[in-house]
């Protein structure tokens, strides 16, 4: 009869060493938790569902500009600060903002493109126009996908499987 | 005079509202003031959209021989002007203002300013693959002509390659006629291709056959480039160009162009190489005679102070063939060496300033010459 208040005791400590643990363990896990990845996004009516991380840079760079469908690319970028902006011109396309700039600045320049980027001020701006502009491309925080987008698989993943690559 | 200035203010005004978006790109906005209305959607697309924008610099040389400018200097003041006529067709124009001392009249002539269409182009989108172009174009058979050209902003240093230099007659700096281009993606080796064909150069070889051809062949090109995935940054290509050279004297020269380059963009670091020869041949006369030229660029932007200086050093040549009887006629510069080593300054995202000391041979009796340059650079 004595063993068993102490396996209770035990029991108790080892639920109370438990709740310390996920107490300490929970705030921080919060804080640092990693960031979202950045889905790409096109337009419902663009026939590509997958593409290389090569692909996509073009895309950014202005190096492609139409889809498959004959339809021209409209990209669309969030205004500098912005992390889907941050991840767009450093992580895909290797650049600083200044060197992001200029490249575009020299595309029109060069008579390669006949405009540079168009500008999207909030994730909500991203969505509602790369919904409604036939051949949009734009990206946004996985967090904020809805159903019914087409989100692209890039190098053949899709946002939040390990390896993707935008983020 | 005062209608053209009414026509620009009204352009200017007109590109403000409707290129709201590509301003805001390059200003960097962050967000759209509160009591501004939203700009313009992305689907809601009016056709013509004319967008304005340009370059200009001011210079200052200072040489050991005179030899150009001297003293303070207005370089080029640029305009380009781009509308999207359709989602396939759009419109690309560029003027430019050029500073010379003989541009005005009178006797001696007066300073002035010679203002000069340098590219018309109206081009058909077909896809990535096909584009079809016609107009008034920077040959595209050099990478400095195409990459750079009237954008002192655009490039690193203060002077353009001699090999290609503004009113130069080494190779032809303009082609008047037809393009065809695009892009196949090749494995991930990226190839572009373009293909010309239109006037060559005119009487005055440094010109481009603006108003027509001088002679019944025209001059054709075809330049291939890769860009490849596996080597992110680097280009590089070659190219080929014929044509037939009418002197004023009616004399007539085959003219063969074949170049080609490497360049890696990266700033960390920039290399740019290029080389070109040029085979002149008079008619009827089995006299050939092979000019050459290059250049080795090299810069890097170093990480101190938030990136915003870029040394640089380049080193040059171009051999002209004293027995080149079209160089003769109309002569090219020679160059033995020259060698430029300078420091860009990025004072803002759309504005340098670039200090450069350049020491060169021509060769023959010209001695040595040497001397610092200074240049205050933007885009707007």
């Amino acid at each position: 009869m004595a063993t068993q208040p102490l396996r209770f005791i035990a029991l108790r400590r080892l639920l109370a060493a438990a709740a310390v643990c996920l107490l300490a363990l929970g705030p921080a896990s919060v804080h640092g938790a990693p960031p979202d990845d950045i889905a790409v996004v096109v337009h419902p009516d663009v026939p590509v569902d997958s593409l290389s991380f090569a692909e996509l840079r073009r895309v950014l760079l202005g190096d492609r500009e139409f889809w498959s469908s004959g339809v021209r690319v409209t990209l669309l970028i969030r205004a500098p600060v912005a992390r889907e902006r941050d991840i767009a011109v450093k992580i895909i396309c290797e650049m600083s903002e200044a060197q992001f700039r200029q490249h575009w600045i020299a595309k029109v320049f060069r008579n390669e493109t006949p405009s540079g980027p168009k500008i999207v001020y909030s994730s909500e701006m991203a969505i509602d126009q790369v919904t409604r502009t036939p051949g949009a491309i734009t990206f946004v925080e996985t967090s904020k996908v809805t159903k019914g987008m087409k989100v692209l698989k890039i190098d053949g993943l899709t946002a939040g499987q390990a390896g993707y690559k935008v983020k | 005079m005062a209608q053209g200035c009414c026509a620009l203010v009204a352009a200017l005004s007109w590109s403000t509202a409707a290129g709201a978006q590509t301003a805001a790109f390059v200003s960097g906005q962050a967000a759209p003031p509160h009591d501004v209305a939203p700009p313009q959607s992305a689907e809601q697309h009016d056709y013509p959209s004319l967008h304005i924008a340009g370059f200009g610099d001011i210079d200052f040389a200072q040489t050991k021989h005179p030899e150009g400018p001297r003293g303070f200097s207005l370089g080029q003041f640029v305009l380009h002007m781009t509308s999207e006529l359709s989602p396939r067709v759009t419109f690309f124009g560029e003027i430019s203002f050029t500073a010379r001392s003989d541009a005005g009249t009178g006797t001696p002539a007066a300073t002035g300013f010679n203002a000069e269409i340098e590219r018309m182009i109206l081009r058909f989108d077909e896809s990535d693959r096909l584009k079809v172009s016609f107009g008034r174009y920077h040959t595209p058979i050099n990478y400095w002509n195409t990459a750079f050209h009237h954008g002192q902003w655009l490039q690193t240093t203060i002077a353009r390659p001699e090999m290609i230099q503004f009113g130069g007659r080494f190779l032809p700096v303009h082609f008047v006629g037809a393009l065809v281009e695009g892009a196949v993606p090749a494995g991930g080796w990226n190839v572009n291709y373009q293909a010309g064909f239109g006037n060559g150069r005119g009487n005055v070889i440094s010109r481009a056959g603006d108003a027509g051809d001088n002679n019944d062949f025209r001059a054709t090109l075809l330049t291939l480039f890769s860009k490849p995935d596996s080597f992110y940054g680097f280009q590089f290509g070659g190219s080929a160009y014929f044509d037939k050279i009418t002197l004023p004297d009616t004399r007539d020269f085959g003219e063969r162009i074949v170049a080609g380059y490497a360049a890696y963009q990266k700033e960390t670091p920039e290399l740019i190489a290029e080389v070109a020869a040029v085979r002149h041949q008079q008619a009827d006369t089995s006299l050939v005679t092979w000019n050459h030229a290059y250049y080795v660029q090299a810069a890097y932007r170093l990480p101190q102070l938030n990136h915003v200086l870029k040394p640089y050093f380049r080193f040059e040549h171009v051999g002209v063939n004293p027995q080149d009887l079209v160089f003769l006629a109309q002569p090219a510069p020679n160059l033995d060496s020259g060698v430029t080593v300078g420091l860009r300054f990025d004072a803002s995202q759309f504005a340098a300033i670039k200090g450069e000391y350049r020491n060169w041979s021509r060769g023959g009796s010209q001695p040595r010459n040497y001397g610092g340059f200074f240049q205050i650079c933007f885009t707007f």
